[in-house]
């Protein structure tokens, strides 16, 4: 009785749970893929072979492949120059070193590009005031492939320095002390040892930047379409946004384009860490970790030198171009105005209707997927290594492929009315927190998966034989156990999407408007200046959560806090 | 947290922005600048204290797209549509989008500036001109002088993808038998860039990123009276002109609220409100803001609507062949 009731439990459980997953990750991504292959009935015309005859379509490929490819080399340099002095070395003040150079990572990319906006050019109110701008004319440095590609590398070095820190972390200290012992140079420890070892995760980093800085919207959007610049994520916004649901199909079959890149990308780098998978025996022992000596003091300078050039000058930039009266004014104790702030906060009835739906969206988004990915992180822990294997990576597709297609997805889905109960989805908030269910489960199923994997199963296996269900079991033995990870999920969930902007670009309507489209509309109608204000709110919000989020570390498995590894 | 707690916190969170909404509401859509629209609403709700409005901006073209995207799911978000141009008023009646309205207020303005059967009034005069940074070296006296070698590189002008006033300005310039579609593409081969909206415009020239621009009179001459070193120039060929017209939406639940809205923007303070905003008003006797020249003083480019229209469609994607994007 007990066990046929438990078994009944457990299976509606399961179903329930892969028919949500297969709802927000499979279904999308078919109907993509049936739209795009489409109307070959058109002939030559059909929508796959009219993009491949366009040139623009070569023309945005070639300049996506330029501007991601140069920024993934940007991000590798920046990325492991940083992992391997903040984790082989005796440097001090690690953890602060470590939170500032994540912050670009989740610093909204529309931000960091209406930053560095303000730093350069004849307008930039920090130059003025320094009484160094450029002459009348002078073309915005910022507003080419080199500048987008700069940003984008800023923007993923995060990415390297998380896949090479957590190998280098693996490095044991014995294995250099040993070479140390038979008389080997610094030098041969670098080459014959650090750079093979750490080889591999390098590229697996530099692979994840790669895909991560193609389906990159934010960052092209600011700085290329102004000068009729574009990549692919662009060029699929501006079709859309010049000329609607007309070209959803040609759309559809560019964003398949992405799409392929990006799980091209994918693959390569998870057969490179399949191959990295030989792994190094002795997690537990010390870390390496080299003296500087005379040279910390050096190198600490170098390390403040370039977080000051790529993040704290564009920041002082943004905030000291929300507070001055109108662009191109120098800053002085005369034009120092709150005017924009006043001007967003009290009088544009858009802030708080932006505020409200982005916070909305977010934290129901975070509730949502914290209640989800309990159960299915549970349930997928159960399941052979193989099946979890397949479902993991359908859950992780959606993440993926690049927000802007996942938007043209869920257009394709929901703008006709849903058959049968006749509802439509299109133009309203709810479209969007779909897309962010479907967009944000791996982010939050990952430190869920994680915490579960360290769990003891004698625990659970005991209240089994004391006769708990198994949802009993979840909710008295697991739930406390990794509810900090949960909670960690949910908030990783919250930082993300309560700053999206690619997704929302193209779904947003009346009423609607999130922070990311707010800022990146005003900036778009030459606001720029009330767009520097709502910014520096963002930046400010995004640093406390983090910081948040960094007190709640000592209490969440290793790992779980990209910052805190 | 329990799953109870949680469930408790969706529903209070899903159900709050439906709370306090006791006032009647109207939905805009417009593509007047965001400081603009926060004026123009906030002077319409003081007049009547009983109706919200909640409005959203973006650039004719682009609202356009997101209004016929919606309006082909079936939902209609806006009651009234303030927006740049007529000729997208016409396509919008022609579909017959449009609800007509015979307003009171039409007796004070001239006949060509609103629809015979009350589909939509302009509310201003807004012309497209040339404005220039004042250090700039050069004084462009014509469209045709932006093409020089001395302008390459210089020049910023909105998108018509982007912009209402832009695509009838674009429509206004190929069909000038002297201009033409080779003077966009001199223009591009000039390196002019096209971005965004008129803001996007004044924004570059005041800051002078780019010395030269085209843009809409009002913004220019109101910025120079503010203070900006910028000025605004009528070029000798002649302007290309918008009406910036209302609208109410035939699928509107509020019809009545509608009403209200179009016939304070056509009102003596209406037309008030506009001249204080530094626009032409479309009334007549409402005056000019200061820095215009007279009415007549103003030289109009020959345009034809009915061509437009058909045109709208072959124009964008024309110019985005050209301009790429």
């Amino acid at each position: 009785m007990l066990t046929a009731s438990s078994d009944n439990q457990l299976r509606w459980l399961s179903i329930t749970l892969f028919g949500l997953v297969v709802a927000l990750s499979l279904l999308p991504c078919l109907r993509l893929l049936s739209e795009a292959l489409s109307h070959w009935d058109r002939g030559l015309d059909a929508p796959l072979l009219s993009i491949l005859q366009n040139p623009h379509t070569w023309v945005a490929l070639q300049n996506s492949l330029y501007t991601s490819g140069l920024g993934t080399l940007i991000s590798v340099v920046l990325g492991s120059g940083f992992a391997f002095v903040l984790t082989l070395t005796n440097i001090r003040y690690r953890a602060l070193w470590i939170f500032c150079f994540m912050l670009p990572m989740m610093i909204p990319p529309q931000v960091t590009a209406l930053s560095w906006l303000q730093l350069f050019g004849p307008a930039s109110p920090i130059l003025n005031t320094l009484g160094i701008a450029p002459a009348l004319g002078s073309p915005q440095p910022m507003y080419s492939a080199e500048g987008i590609a700069l940003l984008l590398g800023i923007q993923h070095a995060p990415l390297v320095f998380l896949a090479l820190r957590s190998q280098l972390i693996c490095l044991p200290k014995d294995l250099i002390e040993a070479a140390q012992l038979s008389g080997a140079s610094q030098w041969r420890l670098w080459i014959d040892m650090i750079v093979p070892l750490s080889r591999n995760a390098i590229f697996a980093g530099a692979a994840i930047a790669f895909v991560s800085a193609l389906g990159n919207f934010g960052i092209p959007a600011m700085l290329g379409i102004p000068a009729g610049y574009s990549v692919l994520p662009t060029l699929i916004y501006q079709q859309m946004a010049g000329f609607g649901n007309d070209v959803l199909s040609e759309v559809a079959s560019l964003s398949m384009l992405i799409a392929f890149l990006v799980l091209i990308g994918m693959l390569l780098q998870q057969w490179i860490q399949q191959r990295s998978s030989y792994s190094l025996i002795g997690h537990n022992a010390q870390p390496a970790s080299f003296r500087l000596g005379k040279w910390r003091i050096p190198t600490q300078i170098l390390l403040c030198a370039v977080l000051c050039l790529i993040l704290i000058a564009p920041l002082a930039a943004l905030m000291i171009s929300s507070v001055v009266p109108a662009l191109g004014m120098p800053l002085t104790a005369d034009t120092f105005t709150f005017a924009a702030y006043n001007e967003m906060v009290n009088n544009q009835g858009s802030t708080a209707r932006a505020f409200t739906n982005s916070l909305l969206l977010a934290s129901l988004a975070a509730l949502l997927l914290m209640i989800i990915t309990l159960p299915l992180g549970y349930r997928l822990m159960r399941l052979s290594l193989k099946a979890r294997a397949v479902i993991a990576s359908l859950i992780e597709v959606p993440y993926a492929i690049p927000g802007i297609v996942l938007a043209i997805a869920f257009i394709l889905l929901f703008s006709r009315p849903i058959p049968i109960i006749n509802v439509t989805l299109y133009g309203t908030l709810t479209l969007i927190f779909l897309a962010y269910l479907s967009c944000f489960l791996s982010v939050c199923l990952k430190p869920v998966m994680s915490a579960l994997s360290q769990l003891d199963p004698a625990l659970e296996e005991a209240a089994q034989i004391a006769g708990a269900t198994p949802i009993q079991r979840l909710i008295n033995i697991v739930l406390p156990l990794i509810s900090p990870a949960v909670f960690a999920g949910g908030l990783l969930v919250f930082l993300i999407a309560v700053n999206e902007l690619t997704v929302s670009a193209l779904l947003w309507s009346a009423g609607n408007e999130t922070l990311g489209v707010l800022i990146f509309n005003l900036d778009e109608s030459g606001d720029s200046i009330l767009a520097s204000a709502i910014s520096v709110l963002v930046v400010v919000l995004v640093a406390s959560l983090m910081a948040l989020l960094s007190l709640l570390a000592p209490r969440l498995p290793k790992g779980v806090i990209p910052w805190h590894c | 947290m329990t799953f109870k707690n949680a469930f408790a916190l969706c529903a209070a969170l899903s159900v709050s922005p439906l709370i306090a909404n006791a006032q009647e509401t109207l939905t805009l859509y417009t593509s007047q600048p965001n400081t603009d629209a926060q004026q123009t609403v906030d002077a319409f709700e003081k007049a009547n204290p009983d109706i919200d409005v909640e409005w959203v901006r973006d650039g004719t073209t682009k609202l356009m797209t997101k209004l016929r995207a919606e309006l082909a799911s079936g939902v209609v978000k806006p009651d009234v549509l303030l927006i740049a141009d007529s000729v997208t008023m016409e396509s919008l009646a022609a579909d017959n989008y449009l609800f007509a309205y015979q307003s009171p207020a039409r007796e004070a303005y001239a006949d060509s500036l609103y629809h015979p059967e009350g589909y939509y009034y302009g509310t201003k005069i807004i012309t497209t001109g040339i404005v220039r940074h004042k250090r700039a070296p050069e004084t462009p006296k014509s469209w045709a002088d932006l093409t020089k070698p001395e302008y390459k590189g210089q020049l910023v002008m909105p998108s018509p993808l982007y912009s209402g006033a832009a695509l009838i300005h674009l429509a206004t310039l190929t069909d000038a038998p002297e201009l033409g579609w080779n003077y966009y593409e001199q223009l591009q081969a000039n390196g002019a860039m096209a971005q965004g909206g008129n803001g996007g415009v004044l924004k570059a020239v005041t800051s002078g990123s780019k010395p030269y621009g085209m843009i809409v009179d009002f913004l220019a001459i109101r910025e120079a009276a503010k203070g900006s070193p910028i000025e605004f120039t009528f070029p000798t060929e002649g302007v290309s002109m918008v009406t910036e017209p209302v609208a109410i939406m035939e699928g509107s639940k509020n019809k009545a609220a509608a009403q209200r809205f179009v016939d304070f923007l056509l009102s003596k303070d209406g037309q008030a409100l506009v001249l204080e905003q530094g626009y032409l008003p479309a009334r007549e006797d409402a005056g000019v803001p200061a820095g215009f020249p007279q009415r007549d003083a103003i030289k109009l480019l020959p345009f034809d609507a009915a061509s437009t229209l058909k045109s709208t469609d072959e124009n964008k994607s024309r110019f985005s062949d050209i301009f790429g994007g």
